[in-house]
């Protein structure tokens, strides 16, 4: 095979990876090479790609080889005619798709395709993943199916990573992203909760556990006191079940725990991720959340003592769940009731203790109770978040009988993610028809899954068709409108965009509820229903503050009040079908695929290193960046945990779930700096925040010459 | 070649860490603070399906490469260090020094991790035989080894730095080079919190060197630099020996060999020297440079590895300005 004609001489001969990573060199005239990226991509498909494809005479011969060896399910293709699938593959190719960047390629051909069974060769490219993703979500409907391809293949929504993995494949993993699930306090649902984790972990997805209603190290059990051995051991078993089952080896398997702040364990939860703790007790792979609520932080500002609550004592004495009572409302009662047993420790040393750990690990994230719970339209309490920390919605206790089987089935969370890359998606010739596909898309998702081996999970899913839309590439698209993330203009921008959002997944919603007839469960009890969650909307007139914000929405309706009291008259009426809409995830694999930056933070650097256990290291280009744009790229750890923040808080208020936000500290930063990060964002109305990054530089004489992500 | 005497720093004041006379030494001190780390942060045991792909001479090329730098860190953490605090010009200076025997150790102890998780006994005990008996690896720990207790202060620092920045990354290059192709992406984690520390030892050593060098004669300094030449000539040679006893079984010797060079040239610069080899055989693998930097900046995937990138963190207090809401 040839070198492609527009290759320097110097780049003859070298592999794939060796021109991906050029990208982290500067050029002898100190300029990013990207086009040694565009090369590796090139010859990523000349040297492997298109040599190890396994070769068909045409789509017939394709689709029959690949049902008859179980690769395909026949149930998938058999609900349309061959000359309307024969067309679908003809419009997919037709556009012409290219990815942007070797990583792009390299990931969707590492961990998406479909290969053959021994792993060595390539049954799908690119347009073929999306063609089955679009057939099996549509379920038949073929004006459906066509829309679905056009969104994905044009960039405009993506999938997440198990719907796209997996749709149309015969032996798969679930279509579903993400399971949140409780954990009370008694054996059976410990056991239960060990079981859940083996078998979610094994069809893929990320599984979180609410651990606050476990009683503490030392409780009474059977009313002998000092018996419980407290939430960490607990943590210990759930750790190493994720690590026993992953997805076909597809995704290794991975667990979060969550616990509240005012649960007496939360220090030995903390100490897991000390970089001295001993091996007994050290967490290396699960994830910690703490669930943080108002009064923790009313307390550090008065600088007084937090106490901590028994669980085993709440319950007695409220008859429910710890994590169900609000602890803001009922911490005086509690304070003063002897009946609970408590333990104190500073308020203001807890927060220090949680930046400190962070510091050392990324870990905990936070999810601000009170906060979260505030903006619920829902009925019902949020105890948790998940494992990426953008999923809120409410739950209910399940308990079992001796033998393990189910006296009443509680209500755990699933939900099903994709998202929006907003440059295309403001590029769209009908922004609204964009998000009602996405909706209908995710829609179908949820009504084609049924986890029966963990039924709280079943029944959550069929009375909630909860689902999420994300959005992407925001940093992405405002460096290429030349607006600079976090300035006024970009505010501005989040702002009206996620209001335009937030209407059209409501609309969309509603017109499934007209057509299939039906609303999520609990919907009459919602401010949905009640019309009240439509009063910021009706009130008050949104519009864009600036001129450079209002020109990018030229081409893009944005909704009057008028056109909310409309659908908000349609909503009391036929309701939705959908207890929850948006989510937005922090994108990881699927916005290299997409060509995005992640999420709606900022870059963590112009050219970025991306590590992963199937990928190794991999450098991945900012879209749309070039050597003469490069100012409208600051990094996350340049751009400040403020401006982020404030990001974040114009998108927060239109999106009933949450955000994964990471905040970026520079080595120089404190456990002040990280403390007050917390506050503003608490402040700021920040429903949960994920990782604390942390950047350290090579120390000055010790970097490597040329390396453009050593140089700021 | 062992002294009669044991050494030992002749003086001991009782070290004022408010009275700095070189304020690198309170950097580096910090720098290596919160860098420290131990091995059983890093969740090796996700790579055991990796190394199972590996071919048998893939694995055994590996372990041979991490019983070498086994070696290396021994010599470095029980000797090297310790035999430059004597001539320690600032009581911080010997604080430094004790820091970097302890990781050095650190460093030597998290191979044993890898082995224990990736290998049997008997691989292990076969891997360490031949640590003894390869002829080239033994001749390099010997030639430092010799100067370390040797009496010219100097020399012991080139020496040092020479180990430190140049005859670590013969080893290095390999799971470098595995991780650019998805393979012991974990171990590479522990390697590069490795290199990360090096980077610093190596060049914080060359740097007292370089003060060492303040105010002698243009003669004696020409005689120092004439040798740091010479003994790197004889490392080098014997390097080369050892990357082709190592990497000819799966033909990367060529390619390791334009690494040692870069290195070389990073080593000297260390000391305050110019390169020695040009820019013709230095250019390395681009995949092997850019995994090379010592920033903590990767964009990792929390779901397979801990990443290299996190640190221990500066304590303070929040005041109630902080909590005015």
């Amino acid at each position: 095979m040839k070198a492609s004609k527009d290759m320097p001489a110097a780049w003859e001969g070298l592999g794939y990876h060796e021109l991906n990573a050029m990208l982290n060199l500067y050029n002898a005239d100190g300029e990013i090479q990207f086009d040694a990226d565009k090369a590796a991509a090139r010859q990523y498909f000349l040297q492997h790609v298109n040599n190890n494809t396994v070769f068909f005479h045409d789509l017939e011969e394709k689709l029959d080889y690949l049902v008859k060896n179980e690769y395909y399910e026949r149930e998938t293709l058999d609900q349309y005619t061959m000359n309307f699938i024969r067309d679908l593959y003809h419009h997919a190719y037709k556009k012409k798709f290219r990815f942007e960047t070797f990583l792009g390629a390299f990931k969707f051909y590492t961990s998406y395709t479909l290969k053959t069974f021994d792993g060595n060769r390539f049954l799908e490219r690119y347009e073929d993943r999306v063609c089955m993703v679009a057939l099996h979500l549509a379920r038949g409907n073929e004006e459906l199916a066509t829309k679905i391809v056009d969104e994905i293949i044009e960039g405009r929504f993506q999938p997440a990573t198990p719907t796209f993995l997996n749709a149309g494949k015969a032996q798969r993993g679930e279509l579903v992203s993400c399971f949140l699930l409780r954990i009370e306090d008694n054996m059976e649902s410990i056991g239960r909760s060990i079981n859940s984790a083996l078998q979610l972990s094994k069809r893929g997805g990320g599984v979180a556990f609410a651990l606050t209603n476990i009683r503490e190290v030392g409780a009474p059990i059977k009313q002998i006191e000092n018996q419980s051995s407290g939430v960490i051991p607990v943590m210990k078993l759930l750790e190493d079940s994720f690590s026993y089952a992953n997805q076909l080896g597809a995704r290794q398997g991975a667990g979060a725990v969550y616990l509240h702040a005012h649960h007496p364990d939360i220090n030995r939860f903390l100490d897991t991720k000390r970089e001295n703790a001993d091996e007994k007790v050290r967490i290396k792979t699960l994830s910690l959340g703490v669930v943080i609520p108002d009064i923790t932080f009313d307390l550090a500002k008065r600088d007084e003592d937090m106490y901590l609550f028994s669980p085993y004592d709440v319950e007695k004495v409220y008859g429910m769940p710890f994590s169900d009572i609000s602890v803001t409302e009922k911490y005086y009662e509690m304070v003063d009731d002897a009946r609970i047993k408590k333990t104190k420790i500073k308020a203001r040393e807890f927060f220090q203790t949680l930046a400190e750990i962070q510091f050392e690990s990324g870990y905990p994230y936070i999810m601000f109770e009170d906060t979260v719970n505030r903006a619920n339209p829902i009925e019902g309490k949020i105890i948790m978040s998940n494992l990426c920390s953008e999923i809120l919605q409410v739950s209910a206790p399940t308990s079992y009988n001796d033998d393990l089987s189910y006296a009443e089935t509680g209500k755990d969370i699933s939900c099903n993610l994709g998202s929006l890359n907003i440059a295309k998606a403001m590029d769209s010739p009908d922004f609204g028809s964009t998000i009602e596909t996405a909706i209908r898309t995710l829609s179908a998702v949820s009504d084609m899954s049924n986890i029966t081996s963990v039924p709280s999970i079943a029944k959550g899913n069929d009375q909630s068709h909860a689902i999420g839309l994300g959005q992407m590439n925001l940093h992405g698209y405002l460096a290429r409108e030349r607006v600079h993330y976090g300035s006024e203009e970009g505010l501005d921008f989040t702002n009206i965009y996620f209001y335009t959002v937030v209407y059209h997944c409501i609309r969309a919603s509603n017109l499934l509820a007209i057509e299939t007839g039906s609303s999520f469960a609990g919907f009459e009890k919602s401010t949905y229903a009640s019309g009240e969650f439509f009063d910021k909307y009706t009130d008050g007139e949104w519009l864009p503050q600036t001129e450079k914000v209002a020109e990018m929405f030229e081409g893009v309706h944005i909704p009057t009040q008028d056109d909310w009291r409309e659908l908000k008259a349609s909503v009391m009426e036929h309701g939705i079908y959908n207890q929850n809409l948006q989510a937005v995830p922090p994108t990881g694999s699927i916005s290299y695929i997409n060509n995005s930056t992640s999420s709606i933070h900022p870059v963590a650097s112009r050219i970025e290193i991306r590590k992963e256990g199937k990928l190794g290291r991999v450098y991945y280009p900012a879209p749309y960046l070039t050597n003469d744009n490069l100012e409208y790229y600051k990094d996350a750890y340049e751009i400040g945990h403020e401006k982020i923040i404030d990001t974040y808080a114009a998108a927060t208020q239109h999106v009933d779930q949450g955000l994964s936000l990471t905040l970026f500290f520079k080595d120089t930063a404190t456990t002040r700096d990280i403390n007050r990060a917390q506050i503003y964002a608490w402040r700021k109305g920040i429903k949960t925040i994920y990782y604390i990054r942390l950047r350290q530089l090579a120390l000055e004489g010790t970097e490597v010459e040329n390396c453009v992500s050593c140089m700021l | 070649m062992t002294p009669e005497k044991l050494k030992l720093a002749s003086h001991v004041k009782a070290i004022n860490w408010n009275r700095i006379e070189d304020e690198k030494d309170v950097e580096v001190w910090n720098r290596l603070c919160n860098n420290f780390w131990l091995p059983e942060k890093v969740p090796l045991s996700n790579d055991i399906q990796s190394w199972a792909t590996l071919t048998p001479d893939e694995q055994l090329l590996t372990m041979r490469v991490f019983t070498g730098l086994t070696l290396l860190d021994t010599l470095q953490g029980t000797v090297g260090a310790v035999s430059l605090i004597p001539d320690a010009i600032t009581p911080h200076e010997e604080a430094v020094y004790t820091n970097i025997a302890f990781m050095e150790s650190v460093h030597a102890k998290s191979y044993s991790s890898i082995f224990s998780t990736l290998a049997s006994t008997k691989e292990i005990d076969e891997a360490f035989r031949w640590s003894v008996e390869n002829v080239n690896l033994q001749k390099k720990a010997q030639i430092i080894e010799g100067y370390y207790y040797g009496d010219d202060p100097l020399k012991r620092k080139i020496a040092s730095t020479l180990l430190e920045s140049f005859l670590f990354y013969s080893g290095f290059y390999l799971p470098m080079y595995w991780s650019s192709r998805a393979k012991l992406t974990n171990t590479a984690d522990l390697i590069r919190l490795i290199i990360r520390d090096e980077a610093v030892h190596g060049y914080y050593i060359g740097y007292k060197y370089q003060k060492g060098l303040e105010g002698l004669s243009a003669e004696r300094k020409a005689e120092l630099k004439a040798w740091t030449f010479e003994l790197m000539f004889e490392l080098y040679e014997n390097e080369v020996q050892y990357t082709h006893d190592l990497y000819d079984s799966v033909g990367l010797a060529e390619d390791v060999k334009k690494f040692l060079h870069y290195n070389a040239n990073k080593a000297l610069m260390n000391l305050g020297y110019e390169a020695m080899f040009p820019s013709a055989v230095t250019d390395v693998n681009p995949a092997i440079l850019s995994a090379l930097s010592p920033n903590a900046d990767e964009n990792h995937d929390f779901f397979s590895g801990s990443g290299s990138s996190y640190v221990i963190g500066k304590a303070v207090n929040t005041e109630d300005d902080d909590w005015d809401f």
